[in-house]
C-alpha cells in the first residue's frame, strides 16, 4: 500500500467516523435528498436541453442576441457583427489592421482557416502545429471560434474537444473570437448544461480581457490573458 | 396588557435612566408595568466569553423567574439582552428546558418592538428639542431584525430631528462586543472612532441607540474626546415630554 | 503567534488603516451593486448552503466519487493526511517530472501548507503569477487579504520592490507596474515544466476541477506546462456539475462584485490525444490537515463550508483597523478566526477566537450563510472548558467570572455588592477601558433603587 493509499484510507476513515452522529438517529446509508435543484440531467430532462432553452439548431432569439451585445460592452470586451462568410472575412481583416496585428495565428477550426486564408500579405499567419513556445508568445493575434456565447454574462465558451484554442485565446495579447449568433445561450447554467454533454477535458468560460486589481485596487486591463477580445458575431445569411 | 419589566443588569446599574423610561412609556401606552426584584443578570456576558455552565445556571433563574410574573409580555431596553434571552434555546440538551427557553422567548421583546410590532403604536407622546442620529445595536439590528421600528417612533417624537448617521454608517459596529472592549481595547477604540468621527460629522445633538452598552462605549468616548454630543437611550428620548 | 502584539502593530500602521479602509468599503460597495442584480440572492445562499450541507455530511461517499471520475478521465489522484505529506507528495511528482521550474497560480491551500519552503527545501523553485502573490513573493512576505494579497502595500513601495528585484526604472504607473510583472512572469510560463493551482470546486459527478480568476495567470499555469498539480481541500467537493451554477453566481459578486471573474476553467483529467494541448498529467492532491475533525459538530462543520470568497473580511470591523498579518496566519479576517484555531489547534491560535465583537456583519455578507459568531462562541466555550488558554489572565478571568456567577445568582448580595460600590465611588480599576474612554459614574440610584422608592406606583406620565 503506497503512502497515499495508506492516507486515503485514513483520511476516508476520519471523515466516516467524525460524521458519527453523537446519540442521535444513525446516519442512513443512502444519501440525504438534495434539497439543491439536481440540474435537467437528473430531472431526467432531454439531455443537454431545458424546456424553452436555446437550442444549437434554432435561431437564437434576438432578445439573447442583443443581451450579449450589450454584455461584452459592460466587461469590456469588442464587437463586430458580419453577414455570412465574406463579410467576415473582410471584418475580420479590419479588426486585426485597427489593432495593429500583423503576426496572426489560427485555430485548427475550418471557419478560422477558411478565414484567414483570405487575409493579405500585411499578415503573417502562423500555424499552431508548427510554433515554437517562443513563437506563439511573439504572435499578436489568435483567432478561434467559440462554441457557446452566454448572454447574460458576455461569456464565450471554448470547448477542447471541439477545437485546439486554448492557447490561441490566451497566450497572444489579441484575441478573436468567432461566434455564430445561434450558439448564444441564456444562461450560465444552461451553458453548463450544454458542455457537460460534450464532456470535454478543458472547458474555458471567458468574459471580457484578462484584468487585475491588485495595486491599489487600481483597474489594468491585459495582465497575463489577452488584453483585447473581440467578438466576430456571425449571422447567417 | 400586562408587562413584566426585563431591566438587564447594566440598565440598572449604570443607566437608570434607560429602564425608568421604559416603564414611564410603557405605562402612558396603558401597559400595567411589574419588576420582579429577583431578576439580576441574562448571563450574556458569561455566554459571550465562553463559560456556557455559568450562562446556563443563570439562564434557568431567569426562565423561572419569569415564567412565574404571569404577564402578557416581558419588556426589556436591550435588544442585546432580548436575543441572549431568545437564544436560551441553545444553551440546553434537556428537551424540557429548551421548551421552556422557547415559550419565554415568544413573549419576550425589546422595547422598541414591543411598542410597534404588538402595541402597534408610533407616536409615543414624546417630546424632545434636538438633533439626533440613530446607531443600530448589533444584537437588536441582527438577531432581533430591529431597524425600522426605533426609527419610526423618533420621527413621532415632536421637536425631534433624526438624521442618518454618515458611513460607516448606523449598522457599523460601535466596537464594544463585551469582555472584547477590555481584552482588545486598541483594537475596540479604532473601531469606536470610525463611529465617533460619523457622529461628528453629522452635526447632532444626540446620538440614540436601544442598549446601554453602546452607549456607555460611544458616550465614553465622546466625552473623553471633549464632545458636546450626548449619548441616550431610546427609552429617555421616548420618556420625555418637555 | 501573537494576535495582540501584531494588532497593535498593525493599528500604528496610518499607511496601512488607510488602505484597509478604502479596499475594505470600495469592496462592500461593489458587493452591493452586484448582489442588487440577482433577484432571486437569498434563494441562491439558501440553495448553496445546502449544497454544502448535503456534501459535508456524504463526504466520504462525493470524494470517492470525485476520485473515481477523476481518474476515469486520466487524473492521478493523491491523498495526504496534513501539510508535510502533502508537500512530500508534490515534490515527489516535480522530482520525478524533473522539474526545474515551477510556477504557480493562487492557492491559499498551498500557503496553509507552505509549500514553496518545501520545495525550496528540495532545490525547487516555484514562482507566484497572481500580481498579487508576486509582489508579496518578491517582498519576502504573507498575503494580508485573501482576494487581494498585495492590499497593504501602496504603488509607491511595489514601485521600489520591482526597481530593487527586477531592475525597472521606478514608476508609480500601476499600468507600468503590472505590465513589468507580466513581462517577467511571461518568461517563467514558457520555461515552466511544472504548474501548481488551487481549486475552488471539484465536482464529484464528473471529476471535474473548476478554476476562477481574472488575471489568466491559472489558465497558463494549468495549460502550457508538461505537468499540472491541483492542490485542493476535502471540502472542495461538490456533488454535481449543475451545481456550479449557483456558486458561480454567488463567488464572484461576493468576492470581488462581478458577475463573473474573466476566466473559468473546467478541467476534466487530462487531454484525449497527445496532440491536444494542455498537460501530460494531471496530478489532484487532496489535503485533510485538520479538515475531517470539523466535522464532528454542525457548528463547527459549517466552517467547511466556506468558498473563500473574502466577503467577510470587507464586512468585518475588527479586519478593517488590523488587517491580515495580524491573524498570523493565511487566513485572514472572521472566517481565519474559527478557521486557523481549528486547523492549527486552539493552543496554537487561541487568542483568534476573542479577536472579534460579535457584530455578525460577517453572518449576513456570507454567501453559504456560515454563522461565523456562532462558530466563535462555540470555540470560546471550548478554550474554557479545556482550560486551552493558560498564564495569569485567564486564571484572573476565571476566578472573575467565578464571582460574577455568585453574585448573579443572589439578587441581595447584587445589591450589596453594587451599593459599596457606588457609597464609596470604586469603580473596578479597568485601565483598558479608561485609558481611551471615561466611565459613566455610577448614577446615585439604580433602577431598583427608583422602583423601590416610588416608581412601583402607577403614576400619570
Amino acid at each position: 500500500m503506497t503512502d497515499s493509499d495508506a492516507a486515503r484510507r485514513d483520511i476516508l476513515r476520519a471523515i466516516r467516523e467524525n460524521l458519527k452522529p453523537r446519540g442521535i438517529a444513525p446516519r442512513s446509508a443512502e444519501p440525504v435528498q438534495s434539497t439543491a435543484d439536481p440540474g435537467p440531467a437528473a430531472r431526467g430532462s432531454p439531455p443537454g436541453l431545458r424546456p424553452g432553452s436555446v437550442g444549437p439548431v434554432e435561431r437564437a432569439s434576438p432578445d439573447a442576441v442583443t443581451r450579449f451585445k450589450a454584455q461584452l460592452a459592460a466587461v469590456g470586451a469588442q464587437c463586430t457583427l458580419a453577414c455570412g462568410e465574406p463579410d467576415a472575412a473582410r471584418a475580420l481583416a479590419r479588426i486585426l489592421t485597427d489593432a495593429g496585428a500583423r503576426r496572426v495565428v489560427g485555430s485548427d477550426a475550418p471557419l478560422v482557416q477558411r478565414l484567414l486564408s483570405t487575409l493579405g500579405h500585411d499578415f503573417v499567419r502562423e500555424s499552431l502545429d508548427r510554433l515554437s513556445r517562443d513563437d506563439l508568445f511573439a504572435c499578436e493575434a489568435g483567432v478561434t471560434t467559440a462554441q457557446w456565447g452566454i448572454a447574460e454574462t458576455g461569456t464565450l465558451v471554448l470547448e477542447s474537444a471541439r477545437e485546439r484554442s486554448r492557447l490561441l485565446s490566451l497566450v497572444p495579447p489579441i484575441h478573436v473570437a468567432v461566434l455564430s449568433t445561434r450558439c448564444i445561450c441564456e444562461s450560465l447554467g444552461d451553458a453548463l448544461d450544454r458542455v457537460r454533454q460534450a464532456a470535454s477535458h478543458a472547458i474555458t468560460f471567458i468574459t471580457g480581457p484578462s484584468r487585475t486589481s491588485d495595486i491599489e485596487l487600481t483597474l489594468v486591463v491585459g495582465v497575463h490573458g489577452p488584453q483585447t477580445v473581440h467578438v466576430l458575431l456571425l449571422e447567417d445569411v | 396588557m400586562r408587562v413584566s419589566l426585563f431591566v438587564t443588569c447594566l440598565a440598572d446599574q449604570l443607566w437608570p435612566a434607560a429602564a425608568v423610561g421604559a416603564v414611564r412609556v410603557l405605562r402612558r401606552m396603558g401597559c400595567d408595568v411589574q419588576f420582579d426584584e429577583r431578576q439580576t443578570c441574562c448571563g450574556q456576558p458569561a455566554f459571550n466569553t465562553g463559560y456556557r455552565p455559568e450562562a446556563c445556571a443563570l439562564a434557568r433563574r431567569l426562565i423561572e423567574i419569569f415564567e412565574s410574573s404571569g404577564s402578557d409580555a416581558i419588556v426589556s431596553p436591550s435588544g442585546s439582552c432580548t436575543a441572549m434571552l431568545h437564544h436560551y434555546e441553545q444553551l440546553f440538551e434537556d428537551a424540557g428546558w429548551r421548551a421552556r427557553a422557547r415559550g419565554l422567548a415568544e413573549r419576550t421583546h425589546e422595547l422598541s418592538s414591543f411598542l410597534v410590532n404588538r402595541l402597534g403604536v408610533e407616536d409615543v407622546g414624546a417630546r424632545f428639542a434636538g438633533r439626533l442620529t440613530w446607531h443600530d445595536a448589533c444584537h437588536g439590528l441582527r438577531d432581533l431584525k430591529i431597524k425600522d421600528e426605533p426609527r419610526r417612533l423618533l420621527r413621532h417624537v415632536r421637536g425631534a430631528e433624526l438624521v442618518e448617521l454618515p458611513p460607516p454608517g448606523a449598522e457599523t459596529c460601535c466596537g464594544f462586543g463585551g469582555t472584547f472592549s477590555v481584552k482588545y481595547p486598541e483594537i475596540s477604540v479604532a473601531i469606536l472612532d470610525e463611529k465617533v468621527d460619523a457622529i461628528d460629522r453629522a452635526g447632532v445633538d444626540a446620538v440614540v441607540s436601544g442598549d446601554a452598552s453602546c452607549l456607555m462605549q460611544i458616550g465614553g468616548r465622546l466625552s473623553r474626546r471633549g464632545s458636546a454630543v450626548r449619548a441616550l437611550h431610546l427609552a429617555e428620548v421616548l420618556a420625555a415630554t418637555t | 503567534m501573537s494576535f495582540d502584539r501584531d494588532a497593535r502593530t498593525a493599528l500604528a500602521d496610518g499607511q496601512l488603516r488607510g488602505a484597509l479602509r478604502h479596499a475594505t468599503t470600495l469592496f462592500g460597495e461593489r458587493r452591493r451593486a452586484a448582489i442588487a442584480d440577482v433577484p432571486d440572492w437569498e434563494d441562491a445562499r439558501d440553495r448553496a448552503r445546502a449544497i454544502k450541507d448535503e456534501t459535508l455530511l456524504h463526504l466520504d461517499r462525493y470524494l470517492e466519487q470525485f476520485v473515481a471520475n477523476a481518474e476515469g478521465a486520466g487524473a492521478r489522484v493523491h491523498w495526504a493526511r496534513d501539510a508535510a505529506q502533502a508537500c512530500d507528495i508534490i515534490a515527489g511528482i516535480a522530482e520525478r517530472r524533473g522539474a526545474r521550474t515551477v510556477v504557480k497560480s493562487k492557492s491559499m491551500a498551498s500557503e496553509e501548507i507552505r509549500l514553496n519552503a518545501a520545495l525550496a527545501a528540495r532545490g525547487i523553485a516555484a514562482v507566484e503569477t497572481d500580481l498579487g502573490e508576486y509582489i508579496v513573493q518578491l517582498a519576502g512576505e504573507e498575503p494580508s487579504h485573501i482576494v487581494v494579497p498585495a492590499i497593504h502595500k501602496t504603488k509607491g513601495q511595489i514601485a521600489a520592490l520591482f526597481a530593487a528585484k527586477l531592475g525597472m526604472e521606478p514608476s508609480d504607473d500601476v499600468t507600468r507596474l503590472a505590465a513589468a510583472a507580466r513581462q517577467a512572469l511571461r518568461r517563467r510560463f514558457a520555461e515552466a515544466d511544472l504548474g501548481v493551482s488551487g481549486v475552488n470546486f471539484a465536482v464529484a459527478e464528473t471529476g471535474t476541477i473548476l478554476i476562477l480568476e481574472n488575471e489568466g495567470n491559472a489558465r497558463l499555469t494549468t495549460s502550457l506546462p508538461r505537468t499540472h498539480v491541483a492542490l485542493m481541500g476535502i471540502e472542495k467537493v461538490i456533488p454535481r456539475f449543475a451545481d456550479l451554477e449557483v456558486f458561480l453566481r454567488l463567488l464572484p459578486r461576493s468576492g470581488t462584485g462581478q458577475a463573473l471573474t474573466a476566466y473559468q476553467s473546467l478541467l476534466t483529467g487530462t487531454k484525449r490525444q497527445p496532440v491536444d494541448e494542455g498537460p501530460e498529467e494531471l496530478h489532484i492532491v487532496l489535503l485533510d490537515n485538520g479538515r475531517s475533525r470539523m466535522l464532528a459538530s454542525p457548528v463547527t462543520r459549517q466552517t467547511l463550508a466556506c468558498i473563500r470568497c473574502g466577503a467577510c473580511l470587507n464586512a468585518c470591523p475588527v479586519y478593517r483597523q488590523i488587517g491580515g498579518h495580524a491573524y498570523g496566519s493565511v487566513y485572514p479576517g472572521p472566517i481565519g478566526a474559527v478557521l486557523t484555531p481549528q486547523l492549527l489547534g486552539m493552543g496554537e491560535s487561541a487568542e483568534l477566537p476573542y479577536a472579534s465583537s460579535l457584530c455578525g456583519a460577517c453572518r449576513d455578507v456570507c454567501p453559504v450563510k456560515i454563522d461565523i459568531p456562532a462558530v466563535l462562541l462555540h470555540l470560546r466555550a471550548q478554550t474554557v472548558a479545556r482550560r486551552a488558554s493558560i498564564g495569569t489572565r485567564a486564571l484572573l478571568e476565571r476566578l472573575a467570572f467565578s464571582a460574577y456567577a455568585a453574585v448573579m445568582a443572589r439578587p441581595r448580595l447584587f445589591e450589596w455588592v453594587m451599593g459599596c460600590a457606588r457609597a464609596v465611588h470604586i469603580v473596578p480599576p479597568l485601565g483598558a477601558w479608561t485609558k481611551w474612554r471615561d466611565l459613566r459614574p455610577l448614577a446615585p440610584r439604580s433602577f431598583r433603587d427608583e422602583w423601590r422608592a416610588g416608581l412601583h406606583e402607577t403614576e400619570g406620565s
